[in-house]
């Protein structure tokens, strides 16, 4: 999953593909469950969907942009727009069919 | 990381039953749970249906149950569990302050949390959250109440206001914590979290107070909010007659399970869930 920041994330919303962020923070220990998990959804939607992750302590102007209140929240982006967002960590097939549901 | 055995989530009488039995199967387990084992079991004056012990109150079980522990040298951990999340052959579990692993997990969670407050499920995540310690540093110079429905709910009230510039308590129950000095004690029971996108103010029965954020501190998460995918009908867990969830490896016991609500009825349903992951623990053992 790439680390986004604030210089690349919009080039990284905007692109072909549908791009699914993770707002998260090394001290959330629900975020570091729901790592690994997204990491395995990234290689199952190989080319169809992009990964990125934004350290919201690194770049706070960017979760408070998305009203980022409660993480992990994960957003999913096509061409530049949120359409779809979760808060909190969910299972693996919900967030599977979620991100599917908006392809 | 260590991988236990199993990882208990809850000590009222079913947890405990579970944690008696595993440790007498030599299982490697971790126990969690609150500081007063049960609220329910402490506030109730009288027991008559407790086979053996008829007339014993709440508060004399609960010794008996910190004795039982303590006789067995089954340690009780006060950590809040705020997730387990299924990871295929074992479940991570998240609580404030560590991660751990575990091969099963038996949830005795006790019954679901009271009624939502109006406005919290729409602003959940939109300024209203269940985990302080968690998103606390999401509040840094902000102004958060914190609902707190026990003791440790002041503490993480404290560790908010180490961050926030502004922390209003509304304690549901009494606390013997001290308050910070940035923080402002409220008394009036909460009514409803106002805000369209954003939580905007926190309305009492008395008072509208503006907020950034709710913190709602309850004794127990709601069994779908802390299991991921876990089945839940009418708020309660979905367990067969082992006391197995729909999802491998994780069992339930006590009143998360459903009605009625007794003492006897949960303790057994733990011992059932404890024999239960023994057995479990033996088949996969056999199959590798």
């Amino acid at each position: 999953m790439l680390e986004l920041n604030q210089e690349t994330f919009q080039d990284f919303i905007k692109g072909e593909t549908p791009a699914l962020v993770d707002f998260w923070a090394p001290w959330c220990m629900p975020c570091r469950i729901f790592a690994p998990v997204l990491e395995d959804l990234s290689d199952e939607l190989d080319g169809k969907v992009e990964f990125g992750k934004v350290n919201i302590d690194d770049n706070p102007d960017l979760a408070s942009q998305y009203g980022i209140t409660t993480i992990p929240t994960i957003i999913l982006f096509q061409q530049g727009k949120p359409v779809t967002q979760m808060i909190g960590v969910h299972s693996r097939e919900k967030v599977l069919s979620t991100i599917t549901s908006h392809l | 990381m260590n991988r236990y055995d199993c990882i208990i989530v809850g000590s009222g009488p079913a947890g405990l039953e579970a944690a008696v039995n595993l440790s007498i199967r030599g299982k490697n387990f971790l126990l969690f749970g609150n500081e007063n084992l049960s609220i329910k079991l402490e506030t109730a004056p009288r027991i008559d249906n407790y086979l053996g012990f008829p007339g014993i109150s709440g508060r004399e079980l609960q010794r008996r149950y910190r004795e039982h522990l303590a006789s067995m040298n089954i340690p009780l951990r006060t950590e809040q569990v705020n997730l387990v999340y299924p990871m295929g052959d074992y479940f991570s579990v998240a609580t404030n302050k560590n991660t751990y692993q575990a091969s099963t997990i038996i949830l005795a969670t006790g019954t679901s949390p009271a009624k939502l407050l109006p406005g919290e499920e729409r602003l959940l995540g939109r300024g209203v959250g269940y985990c302080a310690t968690c998103d606390a540093p999401l509040y840094r110079n902000k102004t958060v109440a914190v609902v707190g429905w026990s003791n440790e709910a002041a503490l993480e009230a404290n560790f908010v206001a180490e961050l926030a510039k502004k922390v209003y308590y509304l304690p549901v129950r009494k606390f013997s914590q001290t308050l910070r000095d940035n923080i402002q004690l409220i008394t009036s029971p909460p009514v409803e979290i106002l805000g369209e996108h954003q939580v905007e103010a926190l309305r009492t029965k008395t008072e509208t107070i503006p907020v950034d954020g709710v913190f709602l501190l309850r004794d127990s998460i709601a069994p779908s909010a802390l299991v991921p995918g876990i089945q839940v009908e009418n708020g309660y867990i979905v367990v067969d007659a082992d006391m197995q969830t729909n999802l491998p490896g994780c069992f339930a016991a006590g009143d998360c399970t459903g009605k009625p609500h007794q003492l006897m009825r949960a303790a057994g349903q733990g011992q059932t869930a404890a024999l239960a992951v023994t057995r479990y623990l033996d088949r996969k053992a056999s199959e590798q």
